[in-house]
């Protein structure tokens, strides 16, 4: 039988995976403690407010929201507008949401997890190629709010006859613009 | 390996472990890094106030400086600043200063401001103004933030989010004293 040669009083080679474990977790506790000392850990809006948007046809876009857990969107901030101009959209399907009374802009209503909204174009052709302009606002309950949100979606719409497209990722996000 | 050695080179790598989690934890996704830096980007900052007139943050050097990032549309903003404000009053007298930053246009400051009867100066940023609070450690560029700049023009604590009465008030009496 052949061993590995140790000293009398050294640890065998097995224990190698505990020290590294034990390292892992000073790294984990040490990085945990920084962050909480600095404050919450908080996601950029573009992952807070994950958009994306299809077209049902080429009369009907739906456009959604994926809102993390902890974060909330304002219904009545969420604009939408498609280019070219022409094209033309009508009132978009907004779900009812959470109300809410907010001390300084009194009754809000509030949206989470996922949201649904159907925007209809007006004067678009099968088969055309428009850009979704959305604009959104948001805050996180760890106590945040972030500016308003421009974001666009590039969708080709559907030909005549032709099912729905798939879901497509907003562009990262422009400058947002204050009003 | 004796004995010796093992336990210097664990000693060794629980320090390099535990720098590397701090090193992580302190990134600017998580925190601030800008702690200890002169201030003197934000210190060079002019914004025009309510009514137009520019105003250069350098007039305030010396002082314990409490710069705000806030806006009207940001309701955790709202809330913490009557709490500033009562710091003021209470501090001003000790060199502490508070400004305001509004993210916002001037027609909802300016009421918004007299409303509440705002006892520090409050000027209007623009988009400009987030992107220089981005400089600061404000990574996902959310309001409220804070940057609190000691009397020698350095940063002393930023803050992402409100600030709570108890530290902010450790924090004014340290540099006030």
């Amino acid at each position: 039988m052949r061993f590995p040669p140790t000293s009398p009083g050294s640890t065998p080679r097995r224990a190698r995976p505990d020290a590294l474990a034990a390292w892992a977790g000073i790294v984990l506790v040490a990085s945990a403690l920084a962050a909480d000392a600095a404050g919450p850990k908080l996601l950029p809006a573009e992952q807070a407010f994950r958009l994306s948007a299809r077209a049902l046809d080429a009369k009907m876009l739906e456009v959604r929201f994926n809102v993390e857990d902890g974060y909330y969107l304002y219904r009545d901030k969420l604009r939408f507008a498609v280019e070219p101009a022409s094209v033309g959209v009508g009132a978009p399907a907004l779900p009812p949401g959470k109300p809410h009374e907010d001390e300084f802009f009194g009754k809000v209503t509030t949206y989470r997890g996922l949201v649904v909204v159907k925007v209809p174009l007006a004067a678009a052709t099968p088969g055309q190629e428009v850009t979704l302009v959305v604009d959104s606002q948001g805050c996180a309950d760890a106590g945040v709010c972030y500016p308003p949100q421009l974001q666009r979606v590039t969708l080709a719409l559907p030909a005549a006859g032709a099912g729905p497209t798939p879901a497509t990722e907003a562009t990262p996000p422009r400058k947002p613009f204050f009003n | 390996m004796t004995p010796a050695r093992r336990t210097l080179l664990i000693g060794v790598g629980a320090a390099a472990a535990l720098v590397a989690g701090l090193w992580v934890g302190q990134s600017p996704y998580f925190g601030p890094p800008a702690t200890g830096l002169p201030a003197t980007a934000l210190l060079g900052v002019s914004l025009p106030d309510p009514d137009g007139t520019e105003q250069s943050l350098a007039q305030w050097k010396g002082k314990v400086l409490v710069v705000n990032f806030w806006a009207t549309w940001c309701a955790p903003c709202r809330e913490e600043m009557p709490m500033f404000m009562r710091f003021q009053q209470e501090r001003g007298a000790q060199g502490v200063q508070f400004v305001g930053i509004a993210v916002d246009s001037v027609d909802k400051v300016r009421p918004f401001a007299q409303d509440l009867k705002l006892n520090y100066p409050t000027l209007i940023g623009g988009f400009g103004a987030m992107e220089l609070s981005k400089t600061y450690g404000n990574a996902i560029m959310a309001l409220p933030f804070t940057v609190i700049v000691d009397r020698q023009g350095h940063v002393a604590h930023t803050q992402l989010g409100p600030l709570k009465e108890a530290q902010l008030d450790a924090i004014l009496r340290q540099l006030s004293s």
